[in-house]
């Protein structure tokens, strides 16, 4: 038997979390669900079982206050919970779910899909190598585990979190043998207008690069990561200087490290909005690829709704107040009367947007930086796939992702193409000459993670197999 | 400027491919037009399966020639002839399956009928529960990702012009005909539709009706496993196909059917499909449980009510012809694209084509 | 040395030890953290061998998506960064000679 709810809710971050909280105060029935088992999402990821106690940080803070108001909340919680399909019906939505090993279904006649952003990283010479870590993703190592990387660590990637990450680091008694951020000085300067409506936030910062500072780790502005080096483990982090659209100029020096974390920006995570039915557009301004959705989080699907970095990067104080209009907006579907606390909400999410939208532009990458990427770099991590191989496909006429994917694989592994589709279209939109809103990713398709066979295959009985009429002899 | 040409191919799958190859070799000069990329509807997405026991009776000898067409082909299609096991696991299927093997040798595909000793000495990780296992040592596979990376190759080789993604949006008869597309405009003597799942649409635009239709078919694919299988299963029913490639994936298949429309775009995967589907590749092959699937996805198969090909001149409309709708296309479709070709260029195509002005409801091939 | 960001390692309490094998190696861990936390903790970086040129790969989205640090545990291939460490689990890699 399904469960049917009023609002699902996929994504129990920031966004999520607050649409889920919003829509059960007017009295909806809304199940929140996450692949993690608590919620927070990556920004206010939980800490393991294993933390029995931990100093405070803004990020578990937050989580923590997220976590108890959900806690307090009518809200239905469903962790460590993948939704691995989502189907429309005529009443409303079917989640395919993956728990514990198995299949279940949910139902809710209005979908919320908050699945946040994942991060990219330009492909560069030994990226594939153990100990090198996307940006991100360390921080889900330090959020959840509060475990190191490394003993000696380089920290390199664009906008504040390459900062973050660093601050972490030494908060947690390791090791940052140098940062390098292809952000120049001028470029933190330029923010800063943008930056004064959040002066808690610019302080913090300010702190991350002042310690560094003082202890006297190198901070090499305007570089960027250009090979590392490591038979099985990182050794050496080689890295040059950028000139002003990013491209590498200049010799390459090294550090000795063996840890390197790595990302250049956050890309909205769009597949779950794809499956639903949504359609994409290109908002560079915003992250890249992004489902196409109205006011308040709405999409032209009827009773599907979108929040939070999945819907364009704008960071967590943004996704905060995006989840609780969407949320909103949800439940205006549904029947409640809820327009004028949107309206009341709005200049506040315009406020936070704009600080978030400040934060995406220091941290996409520009177009030079792609010249990192050499012919001999492995581009598509799952299938070992170079720089050089995916070119000459592209040269011998392969224009788009999907003619990509299906000549070389590159999207055909186990990640789905989750980290090399944007690197790929920006080739094939370099080497064509064309503009990389003319490059979507490649169609997206179930399952949005990879599920067992035995739980797909559940409790089968052959004699319930459907028999057909036999083809035509 | 309008660009001229001897025939303006809509569609740029494996037939459309195919038959724009043997008509240049002929002398004629073709345009090869897709709404999308080479090769990304049925002929891409398609389980891959060369598989003489799952051909028709009468479209045996053009699935025969079409074995040998993609053997030929080999490695730059990810050919491989392992053979093929097609199961029965009840007296039903059993019954089902003698009786149409019989009537398949009798038309020329080498099916015989082997021993449960034979079969787990073949498969041995096949589960003991299989009651009949018929075999064709022909049967096979290709990769059917790669037919536009090598109609691509082979157009390009043989200096055929090509347009991709490039929808035609409306066709005047002119002195020929003349194409309105989103690569500007095409002036070609003849026509010939390949548009596969998008006939229907496509002939519209020249006002004729073709009776098409698609069913959504659903396919599979896991991780690596280690060696699980080295031949094509089927079953009995038609409900599976699964085949272990070389990288050592498991494809699965049978023509589980999605959501959706051509009309509509891709179609949509329907987990009630997807999981009865892999549920029964793991009845058959119990070590498959443990693999995760990693991507599923639909292709449309097109057809008309008497599930035979059109192939042939389109009704009403001189210098039109079209080409589509073969039951088992994958398999036939390079060889009967050639057929097309010869009966474009004016010779006698070496089997008969399919008259699209037939009577669909009536038995008439 | 002045320092703007303390060292606060010390004051992290984690539960008690236990100890899994990897390939057959003792690693040490605290029951509920991720597998591949404790790995990286012990030094095991390497987990696996990519499967088309054999090199070695290991942890690096952290959050389930990549599939790099996957490992296999009763048979089922499984992301170390999602499964969490419990006494005498034992864990193998996917590397091609092991």
């Amino acid at each position: 038997m399904t469960e049917h709810v009023d609002i699902a809710v996929i994504g129990a971050g920031p966004a999520g979390a607050n649409a889920a909280l919003a829509a059960s105060r007017h009295g909806l029935s809304v199940t929140l669900l996450d692949e993690q088992s608590k919620p927070g999402g990556q920004v206010w990821r939980a800490r393991s079982a294993a933390i029995l106690d931990a100093p405070s940080t803004p990020e578990s803070a937050a989580g923590g206050a997220l976590r108890q108001r959900l806690q307090n909340s009518a809200v239905a919680r469903l962790g460590d919970t993948r939704v691995w399909q989502i189907e429309r019906t005529e009443d409303g939505w079917v989640l395919h779910l993956l728990r514990q090993g198995r299949v279940e279904q949910r139902r809710a006649r209005a979908l919320v899909i908050a699945t946040g952003a994942r991060e990219f990283v330009q492909p560069v010479p030994g990226w594939t190598t153990p100990g090198v870590l996307g940006l991100a993703g360390a921080t889900a190592l330090f959020k959840q585990d509060l475990t190191l990387p490394g003993q000696r660590t380089v920290v390199s990637g664009t906008g504040p979190l390459v900062f973050f990450v660093a601050a972490e680091i030494r908060r947690l008694g390791g090791e940052v043998a140098g940062v390098i951020t292809p952000n120049g000085r001028g470029d933190w300067l330029r923010a800063l207008p943008a930056m004064l409506s959040r002066p808690d936030l610019l302080l913090r910062g300010a702190r991350w690069v002042a310690d560094l500072m003082l202890a006297g780790v190198p901070i090499h502005w305007r570089h960027a990561v250009s090979t590392v080096a490591g038979d099985g483990r990182v050794a050496a982090v080689g890295f040059r200087p950028l000139d002003a659209d990013w491209s590498p100029v200049g010799a390459e020096r090294g550090i000795a490290a063996d840890s390197l974390c790595l990302g250049n920006g956050l890309i909205p995570a769009v597949e779950a909005a794809e499956l639903a039915g949504v359609a994409l557009e290109h908002r560079p301004e915003l992250g890249g690829w992004l489902p196409r959705r109205g006011a308040d989080g709405e999409t032209e699907v009827p009773g599907l709704f979108l929040c939070g970095d999945g819907a364009g990067i704008r960071g967590a104080a943004a996704a905060e107040i995006d989840g609780r209009l969407t949320g909103l907006r949800a439940a205006q579907h549904l029947g409640a009367e809820t327009a004028s606390e949107r309206a009341a909400l709005r200049p506040r999410y315009a406020r936070a947007a704009r600080f978030g939208m400040a934060m995406t532009a220091l941290s996409m990458p520009r177009k030079g930086l792609a010249e990192l990427t050499t012919p001999d770099t492995i581009v598509c991590r799952c299938e070992s796939l170079t720089g050089g191989v995916i070119a000459a496909e592209i040269a011998a006429g392969a224009g788009s992702t999907n003619a990509v994917k299906s000549g070389l694989r590159a999207g055909m592994g186990a990640c789905g193409g989750k980290f090399c589709q944007t690197a790929v279209a920006r080739m094939i939109a370099a080497a064509e000459d064309r503009a990389e809103a003319e490059v979507p990713p490649p169609t997206a398709r179930p399952p949005l993670r990879p599920v067992p066979v035995s739980a797909l295959a559940g409790e089968f009985d052959y004699s319930d197999l459907p028999i057909p009429k036999p083809a035509p002899l | 400027m309008s660009q001229e040409f001897d025939i303006a191919v809509i569609g740029g799958g494996i037939m459309g491919c195919a038959t724009a190859l043997r008509l240049s070799e002929g002398g004629m000069r073709p345009i090869v037009l897709d709404q999308g990329d080479l090769g990304q509807g049925a002929s891409g997405v398609n389980a891959g399966t060369l598989s003489l026991q799952i051909k028709r009776v009468k479209l045996m000898p053009y699935a025969l020639k079409g074995h040998h067409a993609w053997e030929a082909m080999g490695e730059a299609v990810g050919f491989h002839k392992t053979g093929g096991y097609t199961l029965a696991f009840t007296e039903r299927e059993a019954g089902l399956l003698h009786e149409r093997q019989a009537l398949k040798a009798g038309a020329g595909a080498p099916i015989s009928f082997v021993s449960e000793r034979e079969l787990r000495a073949a498969e041995p990780m096949l589960t003991r529960k299989v009651l009949a296992a018929s075999h064709c040592p022909e049967d096979g596979y290709a990769n059917s990702s790669l037919t536009g990376q090598y109609y691509r190759g082979r157009l390009r080789d043989q200096g055929i012009a090509y347009r991709e993604r490039c929808p035609v949006t409306a066709i005047d008869r002119d002195v020929g005909f003349a194409l309105t597309t989103a690569g500007g405009p095409i002036r070609a003597r003849r026509l010939l539709l390949a548009a596969g799942a998008w006939l229907k649409p496509v002939a519209a635009l020249l006002g004729v009706d073709l009776p098409v239709r698609a069913r959504i078919n659903t396919v599979s694919v896991t991780e690596r496993m280690p060696p699980l299988t080295a031949s094509v299963i089927g079953h009995a029913t038609g409900l599976l196909t699964m085949k272990q490639k070389p990288n050592g994936t498991v494809l699965v298949g049978g023509g589980w059917q999605g959501r959706g429309t051509p009309q509509a775009g891709r179609g949509q995967v329907s987990a009630d499909s997807v999981m009865p589907n892999l549920a029964l590749a793991q009845y058959a092959l119990p070590a498959l449980a443990r693999a995760r699937v990693l991507r599923s996805w639909t292709g449309f198969e097109a057809n008309v009510p008497d599930f035979y090909p059109l192939a042939g001149a389109l009704p009403g409309v001189e210098d039109a012809f079209v080409l589509g709708c073969v039951r088992g296309g994958y398999t036939i479709g390079p060889y009967i694209g050639g057929l097309m070709g010869d009966f474009i260029l004016g010779r006698e195509p070496e089997l008969p084509l399919f008259d699209p002005a037939r009577d669909f409801n009536e038995d008439t091939i | 040395m002045i320092r703007l960001v303390r060292d606060q390692s010390a004051q992290i309490k984690r539960a008690s030890e236990v100890r899994f094998t990897f390939d057959g190696a003792q690693v040490p861990a605290h029951s509920g953290e991720s597998l591949l936390a404790a790995l990286i903790r012990s030094g095991h970086l390497h987990l696996r061998d990519a499967p088309e040129d054999g090199a070695a790969r290991g942890g690096f989205c952290c959050m389930g998506l990549c599939q790099e640090c996957v490992v296999r545990i009763e048979g089922q291939v499984v992301e170390s960064c999602r499964a969490m460490v419990t006494s005498g689990l034992a864990v193998t890699s996917l590397k091609a000679r092991t």
